[in-house]
């Protein structure tokens, strides 16, 4: 098992629906907590992480900063509309610090996986990581 | 690249206040008032953008022209999750629109008890002065109390409309970049 969302695991972001240039969607994917992705206004808020090849995932690990209810989704194909429920949550909300949530899933098969932020604890929300813990499907 | 941040912004008030001529004049530039009166039935949605100034960034509103009739309160209500900011717009020669002000933004505010929700409190009409009931003075007060900032417009005449505007784009935009200060702290 290792980190299949990691940039440097050739994952790269294939939609996100904010993007300061200063603080990118890139920025959840590269490894670092101190980097983050902030949203620019307004809900929902998206964003699809697309991995090198076909992955077996289980696990999913967020580092996020005021996010109140999200829904991950995951697709096995390349078709952008085409996205399954894995699961839906309210994340805790904790004052000046981040949000470690552990979201496990029964073993999916997946090429990208869509977090969906449906609603924040503030106007703007910040999602320094995303770890997806799976191995490529042989 | 210039950041675009996205503003859901609520206009309400008593009807007949000026709300849609305030969000129409807004929206058009200032090249169109509406002359005949069609009263908003639910919520007009209208797209604007704002340039903020000393930054390339802007601010996308989404204007929430509500209506201000009670029979519509509930169906105008579904509109109110999550609001980035807010006008409340009063008729500066009706003291009921006026009194009201407190009840609309209250009820916004307890929607939204967990948001810091930037305000503007909106004197329209000032074209009338004749007819004006309320002073600046009261109006400064109560904008004052809520924590709103106050301002005076007249739609008709064209006159300071887009002023609170800028002004809670400018808002919105200091506030993310507090926010953006305080996530860059926290790992």
């Amino acid at each position: 098992m290792f980190d299949v969302a990691l940039a440097s695991a050739d994952a790269h972001i294939a939609l996100a629906t904010s993007s300061d240039e200063k603080h990118p969607p890139e920025h959840m994917i590269d490894g670092n907590a101190e980097t983050f992705w902030s949203t620019t206004g307004m809900f929902p808020q998206e964003v699809v992480i697309r991995f090198q090849s076909l992955m077996k995932i289980n696990n999913v690990h967020i580092c996020s900063y005021n996010v109140k209810r999200i829904r991950l989704e995951s697709s096995e194909g390349t078709d952008i509309n085409k996205f399954d429920m894995l699961a839906e949550k309210i994340f805790e909300e904790i004052d000046s610090q981040l949000q470690q949530e552990e979201i496990q899933i029964e073993e999916k098969r997946a090429q990208s996986i869509r977090l969906v932020i449906e609603s924040g604890y503030d106007h703007f929300i910040s999602i320094h990581k995303v770890v997806v813990s799976g191995q490529a499907v042989h | 690249m210039p950041t675009i941040l996205r503003c859901k912004c609520l206009i309400v008030g008593d009807s007949t206040v000026g709300k849609s001529s305030i969000t129409q004049v807004f929206h058009s530039d200032s090249s169109h008032f509406p002359k005949n009166y069609t009263m908003t039935q639910g919520v007009e949605l209208l797209v604007k953008p704002v340039n903020i100034p000393e930054s390339s960034d802007s601010v996308e509103f989404y204007l929430y022209d509500c209506a201000g009739r009670d029979t519509f309160i509930d169906i105008v209500q579904k509109f109110w999750d999550h609001p980035s900011v807010v006008m409340v717009v009063y008729d500066c020669t009706n003291e009921n629109s006026f009194s009201n002000c407190t009840k609309w933004l209250e009820k916004i505010r307890s929607q939204n008890s967990h948001l810091k929700i930037p305000g503007a409190l909106v004197a329209n009409k000032i074209d009338l002065e004749q007819r004006r009931m309320i002073s600046p003075k009261q109006g400064r007060e109560l904008a004052q109390s809520h924590k709103l900032e106050y301002f005076e417009c007249s739609a008709k005449e064209m006159q300071h409309v887009d002023v609170p505007f800028f002004f809670l784009a400018n808002e919105f935009h200091k506030l993310y970049q507090e926010r953006v200060e305080l996530f860059s702290t926290l790992a």
